[in-house]
């Protein structure tokens, strides 16, 4: 299917004829910070935007969901399940490091012998569409982690800015039954994908933190031990910013909510992190990562190197989110540098 | 493929208080749905996570065989609020049960093997499985010799009596009962596992060791086996840890890179001394 | 606020005084670490930094970014100030008055004793409202943070804006009357650095006369408001040092006190519960607020608890490690009509 150009004054025709059919949701400002919400109306979508403050995974893996829903009768349960995973989605203005990690979600969750149904089931039902990222943060490292700016693959509709009107391309079958909806959509001239694809490179070029991950999963496999992790561990607070704004954190916990007077209820899963020491807990107390300087080395080897090696994939899409929310400035970059000093320091030694 | 986090309905059938300090309880589930106990395939060692809809979910070793047909068993000490929910449960009161779960003991690879299993205290509940399943007539021909070696604090503690005299009776099967100290009555053994252990001193040879107990317990009775020339690989263990969902999703039972819910619970000595001490 | 310096020039100053300082009680073995604050990787981030040799002691820096409370490092102590064989070490902790505060009102809880420390005061001239730059830049990369004359100046790509310091300040550090660290007689020796005597804190609360003369209604819409995009990461208890619980009481499940989603009910419960455990123990730091990825502002809660016990109590924290927070301390004569009040 040809490209598309799409007028930026079009966007609310395209949002009251595709809401009609999808829970459409969109980056939209919520108290100054960006977050991807079902709007009720076109003029809320801002797509000139940096990135979301929580990433749009909370559409397809909100903090809060149900389970499922049960009833006492007696001694009797009547259980309930979810009637609301066939709703077609659409997420509306995707940076491509979100798109992507909706990519890594959707394998988590379908590997092994158990499938996350609930999760599967919305993706299934969700259509992306992308947005290319002209202008990376200083905190962006998605080439460092198999992404790109303008990386197209992980959407099912993708936009480039430039400038007044969006090139828009259907990349998926999904995408192009959605586009086949818009059919006033005008053709793009070669001239327009000749200037999609400078920004392309230019946003690539911009991109300045680099990363040679696979060196970073060697060091990790090799240091578990290493008083490397005392010195990262030290300033961190333990609060949960880093894991709640990430796109490819999953961990969640689970919990009964009672209705008590009606003998009703629901089982909820809510977001859980690893940086929390309640996380692995026993109910004897023990408490198999009881201190900072363990939960800091799990989310750190859990993204870079037990990702790799049950996935064989970095477990990062290099949004920078963990870097620029960290209250106490405790960023991955420095982490990593940390990190890689190991392995320039043994170095050094061998040389010597 | 249906929604792993919707339970399957049981009801309890029965409630046994298996110690003197009535802390803990098995209880006996029959599924509401026959065709659902069917489906519930199970081998000794693996667990199932077990809910009072409304209390919440816990993950528990299965105590029953799957030769004992028609029920399953969990024996359930009385810890936290799901547990404690449990011990106020009555026959007829319906149970959420979602399993089985994990990699349970390695009955192909025990075949023809010999066994030993050695016990402490309250976790003692999937070796029970195992041995049921072992002595089964079924099954009973493909294992080598079997022994027992089964430690508690006091004789008020010990679990599954009726099945233990069952097992004192038989000559296929070498049952080693101890507690910590002596106490008026008690004929059997008196001193810790470890130590019994190196006075019973099982042979390695084509041997294997399955072992449950706190971590004290296991650690002495390890060094006992490593001296008369068991090797790590030769030993396996049950691990517990933490968990909400028990398919390898919600995160928290990893030990490295291994989930102790779907690439356990258990684990060889030498498999645990590759992962990171972490559990 | 008059300043007869260009905030830059008062910066340097507080920052070469205090580098002397550090100096001075590390050579002379004073104290064995020091705890700082370092220039950030991000231009409106600041980073803590222990330091134990004088080659280091360049890296501390002071540039109103400085907005860590350090004393959460001292309660518990994290690894570095406990020597494996000596115990706890001697640590000398840079502090504006609000850390002076808490280290000082943590040993009124006995979780500080201040013979192990040094307070290292600095004349505090107020941290930046980080996020109130950052909402008002928008959607647009800050690349570039610095003071010229009593000006925030914020760069970034095609862009540069202007940001009076004496707005865009703290709220707290607006009507902060304790800026270096108050002295504490018991313990001549503690404060090295600027210090000062504090006998009557007069304070007139008028930064929260517009919320308090809001009706019941409009408090709880303001308050509900505020905290509706809160994701429960608990930046704010993790970064108050007063948050110091083994077992937080909304961690608790023996029983369940309080739900923990993000449900608007379970939010506001979890703020103003942890607000009442603050209540004549909050330092008036502004770290939680300052810590929020969600920008929450949390200041007006803690302002008006503070009014409370000021009023009822006539208590100001972190003054005497002698005096007992009023909530720790029971009177016979103590004010009790509040309890009925419908505000």
């Amino acid at each position: 299917m040809a490209e598309k150009i799409l007028k930026k004054d079009d966007i609310g025709r395209l949002y009251s004829e595709l809401e009609k059919e999808y829970k459409f949701y969109a980056p939209t400002k919520v108290k100054g910070n960006i977050a991807f919400k079902k709007i009720s109306n076109a003029e809320e979508i801002e797509l000139e935007y940096l990135n979301s403050k929580v990433p749009p995974k909370d559409v397809l893996f909100p903090q809060k969901e149900t389970i499922f829903e049960y009833r006492y009768e007696g001694k009797d349960v009547i259980i309930e399940e979810r009637k609301d995973l066939e709703d077609k989605l659409l997420i509306f203005g995707v940076r491509l490091c979100d798109a992507y990690s909706f990519k890594l979600l959707e394998d988590f969750f379908a590997s092994g012998d158990f499938q996350d149904d609930i999760f599967l089931k919305k993706r299934e039902n969700a259509t992306i569409i992308g947005i290319g990222c002209n202008s990376p943060r200083q905190s962006c490292f998605c080439t460092s982690v198999g992404g790109h700016p303008f990386q197209k693959e992980s959407t099912d509709v993708f936009l480039s800015d430039l400038g007044d009107t969006y090139l828009v391309e259907a990349i998926s079958e999904k995408g192009e039954s959605l586009l086949k909806k818009l059919s006033w959509l005008t053709d793009a001239k070669k001239a327009d994908l000749t200037k999609s694809k400078e920004l392309a490179k230019q946003a690539e070029e911009a991109l300045t933190t680099k990363f040679d991950f696979d060196l970073v999963t060697k060091v990790l496999d090799e240091n578990f031990e290493h008083p490397v992790w005392q010195e990262i561990s030290e300033s961190c607070i333990g609060c949960s910013s880093c894991t709640f704004l990430c796109p490819t954190c999953t961990c969640f916990d689970v919990i009964d909510e009672n209705d008590e007077y009606n003998n009703r209820g629901r089982r909820i899963r809510i977001w859980d992190t690893c940086q929390s020491c309640l996380y692995t807990l026993e109910t004897s107390g023990h408490n198999p990562r009881p201190a900072k300087i363990q939960r800091c080395r799990n989310r750190i080897m859990h993204k870079f190197s037990y990702y790799p090696s049950n996935y064989d994939c970095l477990g990062c899409v290099g949004c920078g989110r963990c870097i620029t929310a960290c209250p106490v400035n405790n960023e991955l970059r420095l982490i990593i540098d940390k990190i890689l000093e190991i392995e320039e320091k043994s170095g050094e030694k061998v040389s010597a | 493929m249906p929604n792993p986090y919707i339970p399957m309905l049981t009801r309890v059938k029965s409630i046994i208080s298996e110690n003197e300090v009535r802390d803990i309880k098995t209880i006996e589930l029959e599924f509401q749905k026959e065709e659902k106990y069917k489906a519930f395939d199970y081998i000794p060692g693996q667990f199932a996570e077990i809910s009072i809809i409304g209390k919440g979910e816990c993950p528990i070793g299965i105590a029953s065989s799957p030769t004992e047909e028609g029920t399953i068993k969990f024996t359930i000490k009385k810890m936290g609020t799901v547990t404690s929910a449990f011990h106020n449960r009555d026959i007829g009161d319906t149970i959420g049960v979602r399993g089985p779960l994990g990699n349970g003991w390695p009955m192909e690879e025990l075949k023809e093997k010999n066994i030993v299993v050695i016990g402490g205290g309250f976790a003692f509940s999937t070796l029970r499985s195992l041995i049921l399943y072992v002595l089964d007539d079924k099954h009973r021909k493909d294992y080598g010799k079997i022994t027992v070696i089964y430690g508690n604090r006091d004789s008020g503690e010990v679990l599954y009596r009726d099945v233990l005299e069952e097992w004192e009776k038989r000559d296929d099967i070498e049952v080693v009962l101890t507690i910590d100290r002596e106490e008026e009555g008690w004929t059997r053994k008196v001193g810790f596992v470890a130590a019994i252990v190196k006075e019973v001193a099982p042979s390695p040879d084509n041997a294997v060791a399955i072992i449950c107990g706190p971590p004290i317990m296991i650690r002495t009775t390890v060094d006992e086996l490593v001296k008369i020339g068991w090797k790590d690989e030769q030993i396996l263990n049950s691990l517990e840890m933490r968990m909400k969902c028990g398919i390898g999703k919600c995160g928290r039972c990893n030990i490295g890179s291994n989930f102790v819910c779907i690439d356990g619970p258990v684990f060889s000595l030498a498999e645990l001394k590759k992962m990171p001490n972490e559990y | 606020m008059v300043k007869f310096m260009g905030l830059e020039t008062e910066n340097k100053e507080i920052e070469n005084n205090l580098r002397e300082i550090a100096r001075e009680l590390l050579k002379e073995k004073k104290v064995d670490v020091i705890i700082g604050y370092k220039k950030g990787t991000l231009p409106l981030l600041s980073q803590p930094i222990i330091i134990d040799s004088e080659e280091d002691i360049d890296k501390l820096i002071w540039n109103n970014l400085c907005y860590v409370n350090l004393a959460k490092y001292l309660v518990p102590r994290v690894p570095r100030f406990v020597d494996p064989e000596k115990g706890n070490l001697t640590v000398g902790v840079v502090s504006k008055g609000c850390v002076g505060r808490a280290l000082i009102h943590l040993a009124s809880e006995n979780k500080i004793n201040l013979d192990e420390i040094k307070i290292i005061g600095i004349p505090c001239n107020g941290v930046v409202n980080r996020q109130r730059i950052e909402m008002e830049i928008g959607e647009k990369e800050i690349l570039e943070v610095s003071v010229l004359g009593n000006n925030i100046i914020v760069k970034g790509k095609n862009f540069e804006k202007e940001f009076p310091f004496d707005e865009y300040m703290n709220d707290l550090c607006k009507v902060c009357k304790i800026r270096k660290p108050p002295l504490v007689s018991k313990v001549p020796d503690l404060c090295v650095g600027e210090c000062e005597e504090y006998s009557n804190i007069v304070d007139e609360f008028t930064d929260i006369e517009e919320f308090d003369s809001k009706t019941p209604k409009e408090k709880w819409q303001h308050i509900s408001e505020a905290l509706s995009v809160c994701t429960r990461c608990y930046a704010c208890r993790e970064a108050c040092p007063m948050c110091y619980c083994n077992l937080c009481f909304v961690d608790q499940n023996k029983p369940v006190w309080f739900g923990k989603t993000t449900d608007l009910p379970d939010i506001i419960v979890y703020h103003l519960i942890r607000a009442m455990h603050m209540a004549g123990r909050c330092v008036a730091c502004g770290a939680c607020s300052l810590v929020c990825p969600m920008g929450i502002d949390l200041n007006i809660i803690n302002r008006k608890l503070e009014k409370i016990v000021k009023e009822r109590f006539d208590f100001t924290s972190g003054l005497d490690p002698d005096a007992l927070p009023p909530m720790v301390n029971f009177k016979m004569e103590d004010a009790q009509e509040f309890m009925l009040e419908e505000d």
